[in-house]
């Protein structure tokens, strides 16, 4: 430590209680309660997003139904994913919950697999394809994945952060002493990159 | 590297360095690693795979600097050399971002892409623009305006018309590409985006000053007035340098906000 040599003895208490004041709130004091706040903001986002793309999918099933009707296991695997996605009611705890979390994640992961199955069979309709509903249904479609995989990594991100200060020094030191009832937050296990639907390029 | 000014010459020189170090660290937190490199943003039309003619680029500077002083809305068109191993969506909201393209809290910032090697065009759309741009139009607006004239090889008549297209929907006239399309976007909620980072990072920074200019007067008496300025003039630095490498003189983006919006195309 620097040798703090004031003449006057009244100066060294108020600046070493301001230096320590520095000290304190530089070493983050306060980084674990923003940090859980933005990670909090960032998974509204993602479950934002999920919601908008649920709320895409009975105008596609309807707009495929008119086309190709026969494809009736294609759609009603859709509707059914989609019913079963909307249904689950998430915990108010569910991003430090990791059951839960992981039952949130396989649903919405079995939905893209659905909706992905059912993009691909529409492929075969030339009708459909060129239908304008369905284009602007699909372009729509389209745009919500690329939210939903930009909201996910921005959630990943703020949970990294966020799971790191607990972790690391500082922030573990202030994690037991003052937030010790807070969890690590769950993230996704998957990059929604890799799990994407596959582009139907005409 | 940023280091503390040599002119600190007093036994509290160990409290200088040490709270240099610490505005360091508090600075370091706010900045971003970004795994990608983005052209800087000269103007409003950057065009790094130099495909258009200066002729055009002047037009459509005109065009877009009338659209931000009609509407305050950004348009900002970006023709890239290479998208660097990524694909156009993951690189468009990036380099929205990065730029902050758009008004900030308004977020109404939108990018037009045009990457000619690897033959992807993106219109890239921010929070605040979901509602009128939406992905039903932006796709409209490639498949009908830009992608033939590009399959035509015009790629400044693509690059103008998309231009145009993008900034008559902007205006409030989007009845043309409406007719298109038939159904309607759901309105989305804008998110909240306080960044008050640079202020903490320049609050104590300036604090450290005056503990540091308090401590060398107490010892020296009256000696500590020429450090101040190094020390306020670092500050300064410090903070153009976290918000982001703006250009001079010129356009800049308003520190908008992007989320993945908007519609790409290929050819």
């Amino acid at each position: 430590m620097s040798r703090i040599t004031a003449s006057a003895g009244f100066v060294r208490f108020p600046i070493l209680a301001a230096l320590l004041g520095l000290l304190v709130s530089g070493c983050g004091i306060n980084n674990i309660p923003s940090y859980e706040e933005t990670a909090k903001a960032r998974w509204s986002e993602v479950q934002n997003q999920y919601q908008r793309r649920s709320d895409l999918i009975p105008n596609l099933v309807e707009t495929v139904k008119g086309f190709a009707k026969q494809e009736r296991e294609v759609l009603e695997a859709v509707t059914a994913a989609r019913a079963r996605a909307t249904s689950i009611q998430l915990p108010a705890d569910v991003v430090t919950d990791p059951e839960a979390f992981k039952k949130f994640q396989d649903a919405q992961a079995q939905l893209s697999g659905a909706l992905g199955r059912l993009l691909a069979v529409s492929e075969k309709y030339p009708d459909l394809k060129s239908n304008q509903n369905f284009l602007a249904l699909q372009s729509q479609l389209e745009g919500t994945e690329n939210r939903i995989a930009v909201a996910r990594r921005d959630y990943i991100e703020a949970v990294r952060a966020y799971n790191t200060e607990l972790k690391t020094f500082p922030g573990v030191i202030w994690f037991k002493l003052l937030y010790a009832t807070n969890k690590p937050m769950e993230t996704f296990a998957v990059s929604e990159d890799v799990q994407r639907n596959p582009q139907v390029k005409f | 590297m940023i280091r503390p000014a040599p002119v600190l010459r007093t036994s509290a020189n160990g409290a200088g360095l040490f709270a240099g170090l610490v505005g360091l660290a508090m600075l370091a937190s706010v900045v971003l690693a970004q795994a990608l490199t983005f052209p800087a943003l000269t103007g409003r039309v950057v065009d790094e795979a130099n495909v258009l003619d200066q002729a055009t680029r002047t037009a459509l500077t005109d065009k877009l600097a009338a659209l931000e002083t009609k509407t305050s809305d950004q348009l900002v068109v970006v023709t890239l050399k290479s998208l660097q191993g990524t694909s156009i969506e993951d690189f468009g909201y990036q380099l929205g971002r990065a730029w902050g393209i758009g008004q900030k809290g308004k977020n109404n910032g939108a990018l037009l892409i045009v990457a000619p090697t690897e033959r992807k065009v993106r219109i890239e759309v921010g929070y605040g623009l979901e509602g009128t741009l939406t992905d039903a139009l932006t796709t409209v607006i490639i498949e009908s305006a830009i992608i033939p004239r590009f399959r035509a090889n015009d790629i400044p008549g693509g690059i103008t018309r998309g231009a145009d297209s993008i900034m008559q929907v902007l205006s409030g006239d989007a009845e043309l590409f409406k007719q298109q399309t038939a159904v309607k976007e759901a309105a989305r909620k804008q998110p909240q985006d306080n960044v008050y980072a640079p202020l903490f990072v320049l609050f104590w920074l300036a604090l450290a000053a005056f503990i540091i200019f308090t401590i060398a007067r107490s010892h020296r008496g009256g000696g500590g007035g020429p450090w101040f300025v190094p020390v306020s003039g670092r500050s300064d630095s410090w903070s153009s340098g976290s918000s982001g490498g703006f250009s001079s003189g010129g356009f800049s983006g308003g520190g908008g906000d992007f989320g993945g919006g908007g519609s790409s195309g290929s050819w």
